[in-house]
């Protein structure tokens, strides 16, 4: 078969600068969107709003330098994702077992769709009474309300990615001689990767903001236990840096997943549009 | 030889019931290469799906050779219009070709010379380790042809495979297709709408009536000589005839 070149004509118009700029500008923008955010916050801490109640970043950044040099924060960092991290894988392993299932045994979905679609409105939060009664205050009650923060979610995904797995590539795998069991695992689940990774993602946001509740009512240690004791003692410096502590942590784990599924599971997450 | 034989299909319960396909009779011979032609809704799909064995018959026997087709089988493979769906995308060119060579465990070394072989044929040598996403239209349906002859079926269902292709790219698939036909002799069953298309690719063409309960309403002998082109004599009054079918079919409905 020949092969036809498509040449194309050059643009003339409406093409963007490739300089420099358009590399930078996306660093720029996030410092520069930064700098405006903590110079209004200085300025209105110092000048407008009671210092003691909004203080300003450079009393927070003081604060903050101790606690690090100390490694108080670090200790509460740790502490803090060991729980999120354990809660969570043990609620994304075990909601992916049961997505699959559901997802590909009508029978088994029918009969636990129901009772999931009732618990799944009960939040990380309302479960921290039986948590704490069932578990006590020690590292269990907090991997329980972390597994309850991520398994819904996942699970949810699951079942769809299941269930969305094109028949034209079912089919396809039929005619090429694959048996159930070999479509179910080197088709199906394949197919549903991009789903369970969209869930495992907005599970780990609800597993961060599950972690700091069960903290603050529940423990004696964590980042959640550090507003906590902050707060009784009206030091609002130091509920600041634990509240940027966290979004940083949250951030910061969110994109090492990205980059994580990026290296491991690159092939599986290409959709293909249609022709 | 593909036999269809006395053929109903219905869908759904007594008074709910919809008749797709009513009494249809069919022969293909082998290395044949029949078009199914007919306005959408005709049942010509579920006929395909039939004779892969995606679906079942409701009365009368469909057959491959002497025996029932019960269910699908790998040596009749269905070629799909939507190459994305039908594709896996998370595995190479490659892999993919690869796919049904390694689920009957064929030998490495074996499996990598019929891999190469069929991907030299359509042509996608040099693309072994793009993955799907990065084909073009054409190229993705060229590679769902490598995958399924790789496993050397007898017949060949193909599912209006170039009706999402632009003119130009769909116009190349017919001449790479009638190719491939000639050198691998399959039998092939194609379902398509577009009479031109039918003209230039079938021996036979099959017109189906419209649903419901459809029939064949006249089976074609094309007897144009190879390779074909819209611009021959008879191919113009050919197709004015099966229009005129078609017409008549479409206008009765309405």
């Amino acid at each position: 078969m020949s092969t036809i070149a498509i040449v194309r004509a050059a643009p003339s118009v409406l093409q963007p600068p490739r300089s420099l700029w358009t590399h930078l500008r996306p660093l720029a923008m996030i410092v520069g969107s930064m700098t405006i955010f903590f110079a209004v916050w200085q300025v209105l801490s110092s000048f407008v709003f009671n210092p003691h109640l909004i203080p300003p970043p450079t009393k927070v950044f003081a604060t903050a330098v101790p606690m690090i040099q100390s490694g108080e924060i670090f200790k509460h960092i740790g502490i803090s994702l060991v729980r999120v991290i354990i809660g969570f894988i043990a609620g994304t392993v075990l909601a992916i077992l049961f997505g699959v299932v559901m997802g590909r045994l009508k029978a088994v979905n029918d009969l636990l769709d129901p009772i999931i679609e009732l618990l799944r409105y009960l939040s990380p939060t309302a479960m921290i009474p039986i948590a704490v009664i069932w578990f006590g205050i020690g590292e269990n009650s907090k991997y329980f309300l972390i597994f309850w923060g991520t398994f819904f979610f996942v699970l949810i995904n699951t079942i769809a990615g299941v269930m969305r797995t094109p028949v034209a590539r079912y089919r396809a795998a039929q005619c090429l001689g694959a048996s159930e069991l070999q479509i179910f695992m080197q088709v199906v689940i394949p197919s549903a990767v991009p789903y369970i990774v969209t869930g495992m993602r907005v599970a780990m946001a609800s597993a961060f903001m599950s972690i700091i509740p069960a903290e603050i009512l529940a423990a004696d240690s964590g980042l959640g236990y550090l507003l906590q004791t902050s707060a009784m003692l009206v030091q609002t410096e130091r509920i600041f840096v634990a509240l940027a502590t966290i979004s940083l942590i949250g951030f910061i784990t969110d994109r090492i997943f990205r980059w994580a599924v990026e290296r491991t599971l690159h092939r599986y997450m290409a959709f293909i549009t249609a022709t | 030889m593909l036999l269809v034989d006395a053929v109903s299909k219905v869908y759904g319960q007594a008074p709910a019931a919809y008749h797709a396909l009513d009494d249809i009779s069919l022969e293909v011979k082998r290395g044949e290469f029949l078009c199914l032609l007919g306005p959408s809704g005709c049942g010509k799909t579920t006929l395909l799906n039939i004779l892969a064995g995606f679906e079942s018959v409701s009365s009368g026997t469909a057959s491959l050779n002497g025996k029932r087709i019960t269910g699908p089988g790998s040596d009749r493979v269905m070629f799909f219009q939507d190459a994305g769906s039908a594709l896996f995308p998370w595995l190479s060119v490659e892999e993919n070709v690869r796919f049904g060579l390694k689920l009957r465990g064929l030998p490495r070394a074996e499996a990598d010379r019929t891999v190469s072989h069929y991907l030299a044929m359509v042509g996608l040598d040099e693309h072994r380790t793009k993955f799907p996403a990065q084909l073009s239209g054409g190229m993705r349906q060229r590679l769902q042809i490598a995958r399924a002859l790789a496993i050397e079926p007898e017949i060949l269902l193909m599912d209006e495979p170039f009706a999402a292709l632009d003119a130009l790219t769909r116009r190349r698939m017919h001449t790479f297709l009638h190719d491939i036909w000639t050198k691998t002799g399959k039998t092939i069953v194609f379902v398509t709408h577009d009479i031109g298309e039918s003209i230039l690719l079938a021996d036979r063409i099959a017109i189906m009536s419209v649903g419901p309960r459809s029939r064949f309403r006249d089976i074609i002998e094309v007897g144009l000589p190879r390779p074909r082109e819209p611009a021959m004599p008879r191919f113009g009054e050919l197709y004015g005839k099966i229009e005129g079918l078609l017409t008549n079919e479409v206008d009765a409905l309405q």
